[in-house]
């Protein structure tokens, strides 16, 4: 049986269609303003890119901050348990997962699959996508550089604020006073991923962790998270689907 | 859905006739007080002939306007009671109905927070704040506040002009101990499984434990275990969730409303709107001033260091009522619950029952986010 899992995030909608213990295809697009459109056509395009008809898919799934309004879906789960699925059939054994996502950013503790502890940060951008989001643009270089542009900065400056607004000003600041770009962005890089630390320490997360969400394609990002909590981090070859694939697991019933 | 109880009508309704009651009593010269906090002896002011009625505000109206006055950033419900207070004073149009009943104000020496509000309070009403030893576990703390609860009495008595007499304390020491033996009862009726009441329903009836005269609120307990006691399928078959943390003033139920919206069921509060106001009883027996200020140096509040029956409680009563899950509430900067957390965490962690952590503070804006984490939280306790 073939079954979806739809995860309408604020930022981006992610479908992933799933059958026989395998991921057929999966497709990420904008949320834009409408949550139900954009899982709507997330739906759509995946059936016709895999040639398959609405009658063919078992049971659709959704998850993340919108799943209440994707009208087509079965069910729902929350984003917090299809991680948890997601990525433990990516990672079997896996104990812990750090999610980054652009609003917000989560820590969820795993036994055998099974959620026994999370912690969210959603009230505030820093520790999120946001924060990059808002530095990089006050640093001018697009996001998806600055992991690499960290890398190559041997004075990393200090950035002190964990408020993104705050920290926005500082970047200025920081460039008013000469320091160069790879600097400011290995400045900006260390502070989010200790914040992400401090979370995934409270939790008490110490080895077989996974690293998920749009923040982790970010090579610099998942570096110098690594060297916070010490363990390398497993990353999913696409990290912003685990959710998707969780709710789509979880529709195989 | 559980089906609709016929008494928690009643509350409302007597809650319209208690401030009629009060206007009333006002008028005949009976003194009004005002208090904010389980620490205030009742006890004491009724013996005095004086009667009672809580100022905690849960609401978020008056917020902007204790925030011409107060830091923006503490605890809510001192915002919202402090802006309760300087609207209706100043002829706004929030009317918090109970401020113009109030001839004094007995106020608490307690978290930072309410101990300067008080200071700023003296500008609006009359107040008078009783001490409390912060460290209670010894006996020199009981001693101590033995003798503030009874400068606090002779204070009452110059205020109404009636002496309070031994006979009289133990009157109400029986009184206040029989509205206790009631939600002994309406709380052990919870203890069944499926639950006969909703928490919600129960934090709204508890919230006027301290609006309603003491004989109309026993009137509506006992109506509403009567009722309980006949509740055949309630429907609230939810996983059992235990609250613990800080008071929910009148108004304020956004917490309680989402977790039971979500499928949760709450079958005991650990908070001064729940267990703290009534667990203990006042020893009848001994001298009536000892017992008070032994009973009430024994509420666990997050106040007073080190605070280890308030951790041993929660646990006790985790099992007790057989809950899947605490929800730990607080109020936004409230430090001493804030941070008692860790503690209340790690406790439960050893016995296997989860926790989720909720800071929230009056506003609407994160009604969404506190959903989320509620649904994860009842999916992972499933
Ligand atoms: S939480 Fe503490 S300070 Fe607040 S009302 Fe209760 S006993 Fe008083
Ligand atoms: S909730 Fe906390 S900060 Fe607020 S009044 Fe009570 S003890 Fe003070």
């Amino acid at each position: 049986m073939i079954s979806a899992g739809i995860d309408a995030g604020a930022a981006t909608t992610k479908g992933v269609l799933f059958r026989d213990n395998t991921i057929m295809g999966y497709r990420i697009a904008d949320t834009g303003f409408n949550f139900l459109t954009a899982s709507e056509t997330i739906f759509s395009i995946l059936l016709e890119s895999y040639s398959i008809r609405r009658e063919e898919i078992g049971h659709v799934y959704a998850t993340g901050y919108g799943r209440s309004s994707i009208s087509f879906a079965d069910k729902s789960v929350s984003e917090i348990t299809a991680h948890a699925k997601g990525v433990s059939f990516l990672f079997p054994g896996v104990q812990g997962i750090i999610d980054v996502g652009g609003q917000d950013s989560k820590v969820i503790v795993v036994e055998n699959g099974r959620v026994v502890d999370f912690l969210m940060n959603d009230k505030c951008a820093a520790g999120t996508g946001k924060f990059l989001e808002y530095t990089a643009k006050a640093l001018e270089v697009p996001i998806s550089d600055l992991g690499e542009l960290a890398r190559v900065s041997d004075h990393r400056a200090a950035i002190t604020s964990m408020c993104t607004v705050f920290a926005e000003s500082e970047v200025i600041s920081l460039r008013a006073r000469g320091f160069l770009k790879e600097d400011i962005a290995a400045g900006l890089i260390r502070s989010i991923a200790q914040r992400v630390a401090v979370m995934a320490k409270r939790m008490g997360l110490k080895e077989n962790i996974a690293f998920v969400g749009g923040v982790a394609k970010n090579a610099g990002m998942r570096a110098a998270l690594e060297k916070e909590l010490g363990v390398p981090l497993y990353v999913p070859f696409e990290p912003q689907i685990t959710g998707a694939l969780g709710a789509a697991i979880a529709a195989q019933g | 859905m559980s089906p609709t109880l016929q008494s928690l009508p009643f509350f409302q309704d007597s809650y319209e006739l208690r401030i009629a009651q009060l206007q009333e009593e006002r008028k005949r010269g009976i003194k009004v007080i005002g208090t904010f906090c389980l620490y205030v002896p009742d006890e004491i002011i009724f013996a005095s002939g004086a009667d009672r009625i809580v100022l905690c505000g849960g609401r978020a109206d008056t917020i902007p306007v204790a925030e011409q006055s107060l830091p923006r950033n503490i605890c809510p419900l001192i915002k919202s009671s402090f802006g309760a207070v300087i609207d209706a004073c100043c002829g706004g149009s929030l009317a918090c109905p109970h401020i113009p009943l109030i001839d004094v104000v007995v106020a608490e020496a307690t978290c930072d927070g309410k101990k300067k509000m008080y200071e700023l309070l003296t500008d609006y009403l009359p107040t008078y704040v009783l001490d409390l030893p912060q460290k209670p576990g010894s006996p020199e703390a009981r001693e101590y506040f033995l003798s503030e609860i009874r400068k606090f009495a002779r204070f009452m008595e110059q205020l109404t002009g009636n002496i309070i007499t031994d006979e009289a304390l133990r009157r109400e020491i029986r009184s206040s101990n029989a509205t206790k033996r009631l939600l002994h009862r309406l709380f052990a009726l919870r203890k069944s499984d499926p639950s006969p009441i909703r928490g919600s329903e129960v934090l709204r009836v508890m919230q006027k434990q301290f609006f309603l005269s003491p004989d109309m609120f026993r009137k509506g307990i006992s109506l509403l275990c009567d009722e309980l006691e006949h509740v055949v399928s309630s429907g609230n078959t939810g996983p059992r969730i235990m609250i613990s943390g800080c008071p929910m003033a009148a108004g304020n139920t956004k917490v309680p409303d989402i977790i039971e919206q979500k499928g949760g069921v709450i079958v005991v509060e650990e908070s001064c709107t729940g267990t703290r106001s009534f667990l203990d009883l006042v020893d009848e027996d001994v001298d009536p001033w000892k017992a008070l200020a032994e009973r009430y140096l024994e509420i666990p509040c997050a106040c007073m260091t080190p605070n280890d029956q308030r951790i041993a409680r929660i646990v006790e009563l985790a099992k007790e009522y057989n809950v899947r899950g605490v929800v730990y509430y607080t109020l936004q900067f409230c430090h001493a619950y804030n941070i008692e957390r860790l503690r209340v965490q790690k406790a439960l962690k050893k016995e296997g029952i989860p926790l989720l952590a909720i800071e929230s503070d009056y506003g609407e804006s994160d009604t969404e986010q506190i959903g989320i984490r509620v649904e994860a939280f009842l999916e992972m306790i499933a």
